[in-house]
């Protein structure tokens, strides 16, 4: 990170970008399709008061929060097989490749068939996306662990469900945590753009519960709020910077032993 | 993140193989696994009973050998032009700009946060702004890549650039090199392996933003197709796209695995993925 004295060029800069910005469109009289600063933080006051803004946000944490839920259910036990079963491994690594590479947000056509528009489509979007660096990372992490735990424990008479549970796991459980974190984030860039593709789709009335990216559809192509667009960016991004933080915290207190 | 371990690389002394009967087992791993989920697939196709809701694999193959023939070449290329477009343009500003703050400390200090602050902002989020900047053309998915593509490849060379050995650079400076020398025969050199890292996680990224914003404002390309023969409830179709997306985004990831262990072969950090 920088220093605290070398903020000094950037917040001049930002501040007056910001500046220049504001008076630059105030001059401009056009106020209806260019965002600007004033307009944004009206826009945060409006969205706040009246109460959508909350509830999206928390509609659409809670998509990401259960498909992220999901994602572990399958991913580590996966993971954690495909890495230990040496054979297992090998033969579903590539099936598992070149799924991963399929953009979670393709499947939307197929998940509106099969789930629906009331949100179960995007949350089925949001799981596939946080299974993968699920699967990935324990896998890497069940690969790496030292054989000599395992060898003692069977030794000593564990089975393998034992051995997996009571010597793997924990093993792995740090490189299941860093994938966690990565799964995070993706999870909560796809639920976005599911609920995009949603809104966009999904023109009538009883599309569900509204969560953020239906929010920015309606916002794009009903009401014309630029100055909105730009606060739910924003509130975007500072979520994801939340999520960031609390997973690396998550990570640090489960395994303050773990470096990866 | 991903899986790079650099196993081919190790020394093996060749020796004429005899052929064992585990040895053909394990040739038989992937496409045995491959045949268990064809088969799961036809199953719960056939136990579904609706060619619409879940389209069998014999389906979806014939549509796939129909669409190769057909549309499929347009959207692909339009795809790839939008993706060769948005990523040159992306990575190319994010590598300038990381090279860039490795020279001017000022410049540094300004882009560094501005990074900082935008990067959590997701591409996709750009969408709906992007629709409105651009109207829905080839423009909101080349902008879209753009984005997404500058900043895994910027904050990788930084790292990269913040991990030279700062007694290299002194013996140079020693030497008499120039800050400009110094910067192209130093510390390029030993930040190339993280640069490499970071042009592959750029790719990656750039491909979701691709697919999501031909998804959403786009008239061409392989995400906007998908929607297309969503309209028909050509849901085979739509399978085969989705297919196809998977296994371009495998290929190009591949390829740039492939020429990352190839430009890279030298260094310790060539399977590295990401700086965080």
């Amino acid at each position: 990170m920088i220093d605290r004295r070398a903020w000094l060029p950037f917040s001049v800069v930002a501040a007056a970008m910001v500046i220049a910005w504001q008076a630059g469109v105030v001059s401009m009289r056009q106020q209806a399709l260019v965002p600007y600063p004033v307009g944004v933080v009206e826009a945060a006051v409006r969205t706040v008061k009246d109460g959508s803004l909350l509830t999206a946000t928390a509609n659409s944490l809670v998509r990401v929060l259960v498909g992220f839920g999901i994602g572990a259910l399958f991913g580590i036990p996966l993971g954690v097989v495909m890495g230990f079963v040496r054979p297992v491994g090998r033969a579903l690594g590539p099936i598992v490749d070149s799924l991963r590479s399929i953009a979670p947000i393709a499947w939307i056509p197929m998940a509106l068939l099969w789930l629906g528009i009331r949100g179960n489509a995007a949350l089925f979007i949001v799981a596939y996306a946080a299974f993968f660096p699920f699967v990935i990372n324990a896998a890497q992490g069940a690969r790496l662990i030292d054989r000599n735990l395992v060898n003692a424990a069977r030794a000593l008479g564990a089975g393998r469900a034992l051995v997996l549970r009571a010597v793997v796991l924990p093993s792995a459980l740090p490189a299941i945590l860093a994938g966690a974190r990565i799964s995070m984030a993706f999870a909560w860039g796809s639920i976005i753009a599911a609920e995009l593709a949603m809104g966009i789709k999904v023109t009538s009335g009883t599309s569900g519960a509204v969560g953020l990216g239906q929010l920015m559809v309606s916002t794009l192509y009903v009401r014309r709020d630029v100055n909105a667009l730009v606060l739910y960016m924003i509130v975007i991004g500072v979520i994801s910077l939340f999520i960031d933080l609390a997973m690396r915290r998550l990570q640090r207190s489960l395994t303050p032993w773990g470096h990866s | 993140m991903k899986d790079g371990t650099p196993t081919a690389a190790a020394p093996r002394i060749d020796v004429p193989v005899a052929i064992t009967a585990a040895r053909v087992l394990r040739l038989l791993e992937v496409p045995a696994a491959l045949a268990v989920v064809v088969a799961l697939w036809q199953v719960v196709s056939v136990a579904v009973g609706n060619k619409t809701l879940v389209p069998p694999p014999s389906l979806v193959l014939t549509a796939w050998v129909e669409l190769v023939h057909g549309d499929l070449r347009d959207d692909v290329l339009a795809s790839l032009a939008h993706l060769a477009l948005g990523y040159a343009l992306g990575a190319g500003t994010g590598l300038a700009l990381a090279v860039l703050s490795a020279r001017f400390a000022m410049l540094e200090s300004i882009v560094d946060p501005f990074v900082e602050l935008l990067r959590p902002i997701s591409a996709i989020a750009w969408i709906p702004l992007a629709i409105l900047m651009f109207g829905i053309s080839a423009k909101v998915p080349v902008f879209l890549i753009f984005y997404a593509a500058l900043f895994p490849i910027f904050v990788n060379t930084v790292a990269g650039v913040k991990q030279v050995d700062p007694q290299l650079v002194r013996a140079a400076r020693a030497l008499g090199a120039s800050p400009r020398l110094i910067l192209t025969h130093v510390v390029m050199p030993s930040a190339l392996p993280f640069v490499l890292a970071g042009a592959r996680l750029s790719l990656g990224v750039a491909w979701m933003a691709m697919v999501a914003a031909e998804l959403t404002g786009s008239d061409a390309g392989l995400g906007w197709r998908l929607f297309w023969y969503q309209e028909f409830f050509a849901m085979n179709k739509v399978m085969a796209v989705i297919l196809t997306i998977g296994v371009l985004g495998f290929l190009l990831d591949t390829l740039l695995r492939g020429l990352q262990a190839r430009i890279t072969r030298w260094s310790p950090d060539a399977s590295r993925d990401d700086a965080r």
